[in-house]
């Protein structure tokens, strides 16, 4: 909850700031990162603070409203106090995660869902109507000429995408999700909104019964190709479509992406694939069957998936695993029996009731994730050594050395090289009153939790510096990346008005070839880099769902 | 080790504790030697579990077919006659163990029948090679997470993401 969340590290008000100045521009940038370092503030308040125009600071908040990365409640000085604003650092880090969002969309439910997905993430909200409408006609301006996507395939998508929980209807008045005509004002939240008066019990969607309904529209139609654009006339037609008066019965219902139900899915990705490699694709397919049934039916904190009977399992399993009844149950018991219990069995009727232990799974796999980085930064000895302490808790220098095999003077190296980067700590515990170093056991241990929060402010700080660099190489090669664009709207002006080839090469040619290789080069680094940021939030997602997990545990 | 001179009579044989045990000749550490059975020990127990993967028997029996006793790992490390002096099962353990902590061995524990071969106190040790459940993390993919002054860069500064000599090698890797 946002009431009990610690105050923010340096390294995520940095990386929040370079993802909205990236996606809402710098202005949003100066007051959202204002906020998060400020905490709840009022209008007046931030006005001063951040020297700009009330103009620009309500629209900067309408921009984080929308998104949800920013949420307003009730002055807490009582009845009749200006609402308070509170930027969302969480919300705001999610940002980085939109590319693995969309790309899941479209894995699941094709085209039409990446496009709903990412249509929904651009806008921050939108109704189910508009989304439809506007994704019917992205899909068609890729279709072959005299071709249109109806609107009911588009309908019939987004409703796949409410049944499963990917989408969720915002929660009305006095959460994130408010129409976005309404500025922000001074006065205080309606009486209306929900124990809106205390930030603690803001309302989760889920909190509301219709979250998941879809709202009955009159949606019929297809998609309306573009005409080629001439300038600013992309930017019109754009306008005119958001000011369409058409009305389809589900004015003021408000559609988001539910981001714990692709993080459900991500967890489960990352379970399956982890038996896969542990145990075999069999193994794997068994325990995706499980948590397929218990997509809807478990909670995002639970420890564990509810329990299902051997037999509802088999009945479950995908044709193409056509294996007897028996062999389900050696795989189970396998399964329950590998020391990184998986699976757990919690009953014996139905042929056994089995559950999948969530949180003991995102702890191995957070588990894992520690030692990769040590093994790869510090190699395998040292991996060894850290492997070894998360084991026996704590143990002396001497039986680092004897357990690991490692020589008295390398050990004890790569024992100070861990302690000084924080990866292993140094407890002292006195065998007399008197703390005399000769009669105290000094004692080298690793704690999880403590480490994998420190490695994850090293990953929010690894993205912010790719983020920097990727900045900073678009910005060494502006004026040729201007120049670039520059040259390929001429020659897409003059292809469209039928142009004779010599003048589309005189003009290909006033771009040089060294030029071209240089943007080659620039194209390179910058989807390089990009990669590698969508790498370490991979990495980010483990640490984080495992620190989660252990506040609820 | 303590540089401490002992004495004691020519004819006696020291204790493995005085001595070092197998590990040491004279003083020094036997490193390569220990790297060396923690390879073959692991190269072993890695073949026994892929002759019960192309086995194509039951899950059960496929399992339980690709551990090996610590006392089988023993006999064949014997009858490889890479080691110079003899080895006993307990020194086998010790290096299975570390293969434990590298993360490429897991061991399991089960009752045996008194005077079953390799017993130890109605116990028997069984080891096998598993996989690791994690391709290695993203952040360790990048730069900055292998790098020796990530504390120290900071944009701005002396060391900073635009100017990064690490990142400009990566980059046109």
């Amino acid at each position: 909850e946002e009431a009990h969340r610690p105050k923010m590290t340096v390294q995520e008000t940095r990386l929040c700031g370079l993802l909205l100045r990236e996606h809402f521009g710098e202005v949003v940038e100066k007051v959202g990162t204002h906020l998060l370092r400020s905490g709840a503030q009022n209008l007046r308040t931030i006005v001063q603070e951040t020297n700009l125009s009330v103009d620009l600071v309500k629209k900067c908040l309408c921009v984080l409203v929308q998104h949800g990365a920013c949420l307003f409640i009730a002055g807490r000085k009582g009845p009749g106090s200006p609402t308070e604003y509170r930027a969302c650092c969480d919300r705001i880090l999610r940002v980085l995660r939109y590319p693995r969002y969309i790309y899941t969309a479209k894995t699941l439910y094709g085209d039409t869902g990446e496009l709903i997905i990412e249509e929904l993430l651009q806008r921050g909200h939108m109704t189910m109507s508009s989304t439809v409408k506007t994704v019917a006609d992205r899909l068609t301006q890729n279709m072959e000429e005299g071709h249109s996507l109806d609107y009911s395939d588009v309908s019939s998508t987004f409703s796949k995408l409410v049944e499963t929980h990917f989408l969720q209807r915002c929660p009305p008045v006095g959460g994130a999700g408010t129409s976005g005509s309404a500025a922000p004002a001074e006065a205080p939240a309606t009486p209306a909104a929900p124990a809106a008066a205390v930030s603690k019990a803001l309302p989760t969607p889920e909190s509301f019964p219709d979250c998941y309904t879809v709202p009955q529209v009159t949606l019929v139609g297809r998609g309306k190709r573009q005409l080629v654009p001439e300038d600013g006339e992309d930017q019109r037609n754009a306008k005119r479509a958001k000011m369409n008066s058409e009305t389809h019965g589900d004015e003021g219902i408000y559609w988001q992406v539910n981001f714990e139900r692709f993080h459900q899915h991500f967890r489960d990705q990352a379970i399956i694939s982890a038996v896969a490699n542990k145990l075999d694709q069999t193994s794997s397919e068994i325990v995706r069957t499980i948590l397929r049934m218990s997509e809807v039916t478990t909670s995002p904190t639970a420890t564990c998936t509810k329990p299902l009977s051997a037999n509802e399992i088999f009945r479950s399993l995908p044709a193409s695993y056509n294996i007897p009844r028996q062999i389900l149950d050696q795989y189970l018991s396998l399964l329950v029996d590998d020391p990184m219990e998986f699976v757990g069995k919690s009953g014996e009727s139905g042929g056994g009731m089995f559950v999948v232990n969530l949180h003991r799974a995102l702890a191995n796999l957070a588990r894992a994730t520690l030692e990769s980085i040590v093994q790869e930064r510090f190699g395998s000895r040292s991996a060894r050594i850290f492997r070894l302490l998360l084991r026996k808790r704590h143990l002396e220098q001497k039986q680092v050395e004897d357990f690991a095999m490692i020589p008295a003077k390398e050990a004890k190296d790569m024992l100070y090289s861990l302690l000084s980067h924080n990866l292993v700590q140094l407890q002292e515990i006195p065998k007399t009153p008197d703390f005399a170093p000769s009669r105290t056991f000094y004692l080298y241990t690793v704690n999880q939790l403590p480490t994998a929060r420190m490695l994850l402010q090293n990953c929010y700080k690894t993205v912010a510096n790719l983020i920097e660099r990727r900045l900073f190489e678009t910005k060494e090669n502006k004026r040729l990346l201007e120049k670039s664009q520059r040259i390929e709207a001429i020659l897409a002006s003059l292809q469209a008005s039928g142009a004779e080839p010599e003048q589309l090469s005189e003009v290909e040619e006033m771009i040089s070839a060294p030029e071209k290789q240089q943007l080659d080069v620039l194209r390179l680094h910058v989807n390089k880099l990009d990669s590698a940021e969508n790498q370490v939030d991979e990495t980010i997602f483990i640490l984080e769902s495992y620190i989660n997990s252990t506040s609820t545990s | 080790a303590s540089k401490k001179k002992v004495y004691m009579l020519y004819n006696l044989q020291p204790d493995r504790s005085v001595t070092g045990g197998a590990w040491y000749s004279d003083q020094d550490f036997e490193s390569e030697f220990v790297e060396v059975l923690n390879q073959q020990c692991f190269k072993f127990l890695q073949s026994k579990a892929e002759a019960a993967r192309d086995g194509k028997q039951s899950p059960m029996v496929q399992r339980n077919s690709s551990f090996a006793t610590s006392h089988e790992v023993w006999k064949y490390i014997c009858e490889l006659g890479i080691s110079k002096v003899d080895l006993s099962m307990d020194d086998i353990e010790t290096i299975l163990n570390t293969l434990i902590y590298d993360g490429k061995v897991e061991m399991t524990v089960i009752a045996a029948k008194e005077g079953t071969v390799g017993s130890v106190d109605g116990q028997m040790k069984l080891y096998r090679g598993v996989n690791a459940i994690l391709q290695p993390t993203g952040l360790v993919k990048t730069p900055c997470g292998l790098c020796p002054v990530f504390h120290d860069c900071h944009e701005g500064g002396e060391i900073s993401p635009s100017s990064c000599v690490y990142m400009s090698e990566w980059l046109d890797f």
